[in-house]
């Protein structure tokens, strides 16, 4: 039982991203037969997350596990975290954007911007990209920093917005889940470098605690693909 | 190989669990503001529609006496004087030598007898007294076989399921509803056939209008219903709001149904 809870844990980054992707595919069809409304726009770019991250994520746990088949440098995925960290950044923000909720805008569109500058400085003076040993914990710890900004904001927003409240709302269980996995994982991406080098037993162990956040993640951005029906059919009396 | 500093594992283990507590906290926060917020915007929505259904109970309380004094002063005021115009007219002598004058004459009575019939079916129309003593069911039966030529339309009721509406004016507000849906149905659809019947729906009645004209459908009435000139329509409308109603049209192979829900709990 414990080996395979082990199992499960160590491929969690490949197979989470399979429940909202199901999730997307199960409301799709529903959606082209008319019996769910249409997604709203916001949530493409979550989607393109999802199957973006579950591509990656799938190298990554590949690479990890067929390490000492495939030769050097090829067998480190450590590029494909950093990788994974900018584009996620960059969906989020996109998404967060789309949501066009008239709160610090400007803000919200120039933090990718100055994002990708600071990654391009970052690896053209500081750092590899393509480090073997290690991912960049600056880059992770930063994005992290930034996608909670991004979901504290959505909050303070909807705090103090005197918007009607909606029945179903997708874009609140997508910052929910945000939320946890960023607050989570800030301090695991700002020490992991150091962890890994010091503490190599313990850093695998904290690992899987970011394995069971990204699990978390996964499951709030299927909740927020499987909306609620808005529209009850016409033909059809609704008992007082 | 250790760090120098071996509180790095404190730290970490002490930043995720603030961070998650602080996040969680300020989380439940922000889910009690929303849900203080919902139930505000609830009894907001609450008294505005209890503002609503009041201002419309008033209207339609008026336009129900105001159409009660109409008929009342048809009937009384100008359907005596036509009756009394037409005693008058009956003992007027003619002058024999005139054959001219007695065509004239039945003329005129043809006229007044007729002012006098539309006179009473106006006044009825407007307060119908057979609703008031005989209940909604004759009422509509009654209007039914009034309203509609039966050369042209074969027309017909099953109303025999159990309603008691809850006050009068619920009953005229119901009578009113299928008055103008039956005008409309003569006006617009064209139709061969018509029926009016009813069932119970576990506390719900059901009164479904069937034609085989050309009927609406619920998106059509969706649209009429907001139009400044469906008059009609907004006065079902408001009429539905206050008994808390609903009013579907649907198209089937077999012709076209209105089917109206009300509520017994009037």
């Amino acid at each position: 039982m414990r080996v395979v809870f082990s199992l499960l844990l160590d491929w969690s980054e490949a197979w989470a991203p399979l429940i909202p992707i199901t999730a997307w595919l199960w409301t799709r069809r529903k959606r082209r037969l008319g019996e769910q409304p249409p997604l709203p726009r916001y949530l493409a770019p979550v989607v393109a997350y999802v199957w973006f991250a579950f591509v990656t994520d799938l190298l990554i746990d590949g690479i990890w596990k067929l390490r000492l088949t495939i030769p050097p440098p090829w067998n480190s995925n450590n590029w494909l975290y950093n990788l994974h960290s900018l584009v996620r950044l960059f969906l989020f923000g996109w998404f967060f954007v789309r949501l066009r909720q008239p709160f610090l805008l400007r803000l919200k569109r120039w933090i990718p911007v100055v994002f990708g500058v600071y990654a391009a400085v970052d690896f053209g003076f500081y750092e590899h990209f393509f480090d073997y040993g290690n991912l960049s914990s600056r880059l992770l710890a930063l994005e992290a920093g930034l996608l909670l900004f991004y979901c504290l904001q959505y909050y303070f927003y909807k705090v103090k917005e005197d918007e009607e409240m909606a029945g179903d709302q997708p874009d609140f269980w997508v910052v929910t889940g945000l939320g946890v996995y960023v607050a989570i994982n800030f301090f695991i991406f700002l020490l992991y470098k150091e962890l890994s080098v010091y503490y190599t037993r313990f850093a695998v162990d904290i690992w899987n605690v970011h394995n069971v956040s990204f699990i978390l993640l996964q499951l709030f951005l299927a909740r927020a693909l499987i909306q609620k029906k808005t529209h009850p059919p016409a033909a059809r009396y609704d008992p007082l | 190989m250790n760090h120098p500093d071996g509180n790095i594992k404190l730290l970490v283990l002490l930043g995720i669990s603030v961070m998650l507590l602080l996040f969680v906290s300020f989380l439940l926060v922000f889910i009690s503001t929303q849900r203080r917020k919902y139930q505000y915007q609830k009894n907001l929505q609450r008294l505005r529609e209890a503002q609503r259904d009041l201002l419309i109970e008033a209207a339609v309380r008026s336009e129900e006496s105001e159409r009660s004094r109409i008929a009342e002063a048809l009937h009384d005021e100008m359907g005596a004087l036509l009756f009394s115009a037409k005693l008058h007219f009956q003992n007027i002598r003619l002058n024999e030598n005139d054959p001219g004058n007695w065509p004239l004459f039945c003329k005129g009575q043809e006229m007044l007898d007729e002012a006098i019939r539309k006179i009473r079916g106006i006044s009825h129309n407007l307060h119908s007294s057979i609703l008031q003593e005989f209940g909604l069911f004759e009422a509509i039966k009654h209007f039914l076989r009034t309203s509609v030529d039966e050369h042209l339309i074969e027309a017909g009721t099953s109303l025999e399921c159990q309603y008691t509406p809850a006050s009068k004016e619920d009953a005229v507000s119901v009578y009113r509803m299928v008055q103008e849906l039956v005008n409309n149905v003569l006006k617009h659809a064209h139709a061969r056939k018509l029926h009016i019947s009813c069932v119970n729906n576990g506390g719900v009645l059901v009164l479904t209008l069937f034609h085989n004209g050309a009927g609406l459908t619920q998106e059509q009435f969706e649209e009429l219903k907001f139009k400044q000139e469906s008059m009609g329509f907004k006065i079902i409308q408001n009429r539905l709001i206050l008994l808390k109603g609903k009013l579907f049209f649907s198209i089937r192979p077999d012709g076209c149904y209105i089917d109206l829900y009300l509520p017994q709990t009037l």
